[in-house]
């Protein structure tokens, strides 16, 4: 359990006066970096765009004398307390663990339904209406139905983890074989390649591009889902400690401090996935930038 | 020698298609015989029907009306010893040069004798050194090098070739030419090949199919009848020029 302790008080006199020479300081260096090389411009450039953002929100906190929100230095020292707590690393992994399960779970059956609606216009005259019926459901508005057949807990997070990721790559894996050029379809049928061979050597490959997108797209629902599910309808992870540290004397520090934990495990995700864009077999599928 | 036998024979092929504005007649009532290790070329304006009727004589689209034989058996479906390079790239872009190349050999149970075939025709095109590249990382000219490679390799019968060159630079397209020759003369296929550069026919082919436009008709075969390489300067081969202008319908004195 966290402690109960009071917010820390910030000395809010110096805060504006701190604020507003960070956001001077911040706007000198950016112009300054113009000579700068890209590469050390790409790192200035957003660092000095939070540490506005940041000097904006002490300011505004400063001005309208909030009590309950906390300013970045609350937020700071609460991530800290968060860290150092035994409870950040149990339901980052609650989270992460629900998300692994729902997410594989759903890899191995879209991508093969997609592959096969794809490529079969039959299969894709009687499955596409109902994948695009099921798809505009919010995952959240299936909570209740979750928590019915699952009850509280990994179960219901990994049901729905697995339907909000499902559809975006079922659509996606669909999309990238109706997108196979029909050269290659023709190529593929001149040396007599089909069945099994034909889905390893033409169609997958084909239509991977688009499915590492929508693995990309998916993952990214998935952890938005998640922090939802568990403030509704579980007893752990990072939604539900948020919940936790609202109800426990309204702590919008910790709130603030998990909210940063969440985005920061959000980036980490992206940029896994995102290593699967780099293999020769995917390479030509992605525009040069 | 025996007279070669007739490798191909179109059959009154005619090929409508239906569009938006009322059926589009494409091919209409063509009739033509291809020689066994013939090289061929389909001359005509774009939009002639040339491509159409590789096509249909590939087995990729199926006419309206007639057939096409090819040793006496007619073309119902493409087949793997009847290759076709296509115009736009048609190799797989996620698939190394040396795995584009083997495409066709998948069936073959003797590994050795594939990897031999594979590195013998990747030599022959001239992308030795290049087996692990991925086409991305080649230009144009090699791309298409692949492409007739993977064509190459299973020994085909018949090559089809829709424009192979059109999207290369002049020089490339030259020194591809050349090679196609070479290739010719080395593996005695047929070859038919679509272009609507005169040159590159007159370059090429030991026969010409003129076609007109809309509905797509034979208007005229010519004959070329020198030996390679060929001399762009030859008087005759002006000749041949100007009569594959005539038959187009085209002044070239501009």
């Amino acid at each position: 359990m966290l402690a109960l302790a009071e917010p820390t008080s910030a000395g809010t006199s110096w805060g504006p006066v701190v604020a507003v020479s960070l956001i001077v300081v911040a706007l000198v260096i950016s112009r300054l970096s113009r000579s700068w090389s890209e590469r050390a411009q790409k790192t200035a450039l957003p660092v000095m765009v939070a540490t506005i953002m940041v000097a904006l929100w002490q300011l505004g906190c400063d001005l309208l004398q909030a009590t309950i929100f906390p300013t970045p230095w609350q937020t700071l020292l609460a991530l800290i307390e968060v860290v150092e707590s035994d409870r950040l690393l149990g339901d980052s992994v609650a989270s992460l663990y629900r998300v692994t399960w729902g997410f594989f779970l759903a890899t191995i059956t879209a991508i093969p339904l997609g592959l096969v609606v794809g490529w079969s216009t039959r299969s894709f005259w009687a499955m596409n209406p109902i994948i695009q019926g099921l798809r505009p459901i919010s995952p959240i508005a299936w909570i209740p139905v979750a928590i019915l057949w699952f009850g509280i807990g990994d179960g219901a997070g990994i049901f729905l983890i697995f339907l909000s990721s499902f559809f975006p790559i079922c659509v996606g894996t669909m999309a990238g074989v109706r997108n196979i050029s029909l050269v290659h379809q023709r190529s593929a049928s001149n040396f007599g390649i089909h069945g099994f061979e034909l889905i390893r050597r033409v169609v997958l490959p084909g239509a991977m591009p688009q499915i590492i997108t929508s693995l990309r797209i998916a993952l990214g629902v998935a952890w938005l889902v998640i922090v939802a599910a568990e403030m509704v309808g579980m007893d752990s992870g990072l939604g539900y400690l948020i919940n936790d540290a609202r109800n426990m004397g309204s702590r919008y520090d910790l709130v603030a401090a998990v909210m940063i934990v969440i985005g920061l495990i959000g980036i980490v995700l992206d940029l896994m996935i995102r290593r699967l864009e780099h293999f020769d077999e995917v390479r030509w599928g992605y525009a040069e930038r | 020698m025996s007279e070669p036998h007739t490798k191909v024979v179109i059959d009154r092929v005619s090929k409508q298609f239906e569009t938006k504005a009322g059926p589009l007649q494409v091919l209409d009532d063509i009739e033509l015989q291809v020689a066994d290790g013939e090289f061929v070329c389909l001359l005509g304006p774009s939009g002639c029907g040339k491509s159409t009727l590789l096509n249909t004589i590939a087995g990729f689209v199926q006419p309206t009306s007639g057939k096409v034989l090819i040793d006496g058996e007619q073309v119902l479906a493409p087949n793997p010893q009847r290759v076709f390079v296509f115009q736009e790239y048609g190799i797989f872009p996620w698939a190394s040069v040396w795995d584009n190349v083997a495409l066709g050999l998948q069936h073959s149970q003797n590994r050795a004798e594939t990897a031999h075939k594979v590195q013998e025709t990747i030599d022959l095109v001239g992308l030795t050194g290049f087996e692990k590249s991925y086409p991305m990382e080649l230009s144009g000219g090699m791309k298409q090098r692949v492409e007739v490679a993977r064509a190459l390799a299973v020994s085909p019968d018949v090559i089809y070739m829709d424009e192979p060159f059109g999207a290369l630079d002049s020089l490339t397209r030259l020194t591809m030419r050349a090679e196609i020759i070479r290739i010719w003369q080395q593996q005695q296929p047929t070859i038919l090949f679509v272009t609507h550069d005169v040159d590159e026919s007159i370059q090429l082919a030991e026969r010409i199919v003129v076609m007109s436009a809309r509905p797509g008709r034979i208007a005229g075969i010519i004959d070329v009848d020198l030996p390679h390489p060929r001399d762009l300067g030859s008087p005759e081969y002006g000749r041949i020029k100007n009569r594959l202008y005539g038959l187009l319908g085209v002044s070239h004195e501009i």
